[in-house]
């Protein structure tokens, strides 16, 4: 009987690709304050080239489902282990700053200047959409303008941003 | 940077504002879409800049939004459309006419009576007799009683005051001399006036005729 085979990865790639969006989704499920959030994502990572190795990937879904699976996966067994194990524990303090890192701080006070340095019209737009987080209808009512045009106004300040930081 | 049709959910996602199960969806797409991941992880880096040094950043917005207030007044005609003010002007009017039209008549009126051309507003005196053509001078002149501690004073006229009297009964009989004065053919009329036991006028007849026709 010929056996299936499964298909092959370029595991290096498949780690430098998946593992900035896993770090992302962990971060967004467990909190970027969580101190363990980097060893759920090497759990995830090595789960994945284990499975990978194993043959477990048939090529069913696309690579990025069956990665989506499993971190999914982890981040429940992850928070329900927590809330077993913190449930008569205190409350951590949830106001940590995200900028644990230099780097991460160092980026932010870059994209934080480039913001000030934006003309009047984009850092309105983002004050009102991203600080204040109204709706793209309520910054539309403000502003006088259509819905669509808020987000055109977004991706462009976006757009000059990137430009900015990238200089 | 390409365009993702799932792009459009990206800052709800990020600002926490998907169901459950959308939030679920756009996971599982950023995980196979590398325009929309690639946008998403750059936008977050700007939402996290703005989430801890906003106030910074938007000092000056903060402040203005203290001045940026809209004024009462525009609030007040913006609250509706022109037409919607015209069809308010017109109802306001209709019920300020209906208003001004019934309530004088609604109200009740306290009696009004003149003594001296003075007008006096207060209790009224119901007369009894005479009060019609009557064919002899009247010995007694009688009205209703308005209780106990009242004086009454009665007034009877001609063309003047012929005479005047003051009495607590709700009567009193003509003096012979008086009778004699009057006589048939001529209208006259009277009055009475009822006094508290301070002596405050506290009601007034009208002043009724009373042709003698023998």
């Amino acid at each position: 009987m010929k056996k299936e085979k499964s298909p092959q990865f370029d595991l290096d790639e498949i780690i430098a690709k998946y593992r900035p969006i896993v770090s992302f989704r962990v971060k967004k499920s467990l909190g970027s304050h969580t101190p363990d959030w980097e060893d759920v994502v090497n759990e995830i990572m090595v789960n994945v080239l284990e499975k990978l190795n194993k043959g477990e990937f048939r090529g069913d879904s696309s690579i990025g489902t069956f990665i989506f699976t499993i971190t999914s996966r982890r981040i429940i067994d992850f928070i329900r282990q927590k809330s077993k194990v913190l449930k008569y524990a205190p409350e951590p303090n949830p106001y940590l700053s995200p900028f644990e890192n230099i780097e991460n701080k160092e980026r932010a006070e870059l994209t934080a200047n480039a913001i000030e340095k934006l003309k009047p019209k984009y850092k309105k737009i983002l004050y009102l959409y991203y600080y204040k987080e109204l709706s793209r209808e309520e910054v539309a009512q403000k502003l006088n303008i259509s819905p669509r045009r808020v987000s055109e106004r977004v991706n462009y300040a976006q757009k000059l941003l990137r430009k900015m930081i990238k200089k | 940077m390409k365009k993702c049709k799932h792009e459009d959910l990206i800052d709800d996602y990020l600002l926490n504002k998907l169901s459950e199960e959308k939030k679920q969806e756009f996971e599982a797409h950023y995980f196979n879409c590398p325009v929309c991941f690639e946008k998403m992880a750059e936008r977050d880096e700007i939402l996290t800049a703005i989430k801890y040094k906003g106030h910074t950043i938007f000092q000056d917005l903060e402040r203005e939004k203290g001045t940026d207030r809209v004024p009462l007044l525009e609030q007040i005609w913006t609250f509706f459309t022109p037409k919607q003010w015209v069809l308010a002007a017109a109802t306001a009017a209709v019920l300020l006419v209906v208003v001004l039209n019934i309530v004088p008549n609604l109200k009740t009126e306290s009696p009004q009576f003149f003594i001296n051309d003075d007008l006096v507003r207060g209790g009224s005196i119901k007369l009894i007799s005479p009060v019609i053509t009557v064919d002899a001078v009247p010995s007694q002149f009688r009205w209703e009683s308005l209780g106990e501690d009242v004086e009454y004073k009665i007034e009877i006229y001609n063309h003047e005051l012929l005479w005047s009297a003051t009495t607590t009964n709700n009567y009193i009989s003509l003096p012979p001399e008086i009778k004699e004065r009057m006589v048939a053919g001529e209208k006259y009329s009277w009055q009475v006036k009822a006094f508290s036991g301070e002596g405050t006028l506290i009601a007034v007849s009208s002043k009724v005729q009373f042709p003698v026709t023998k």
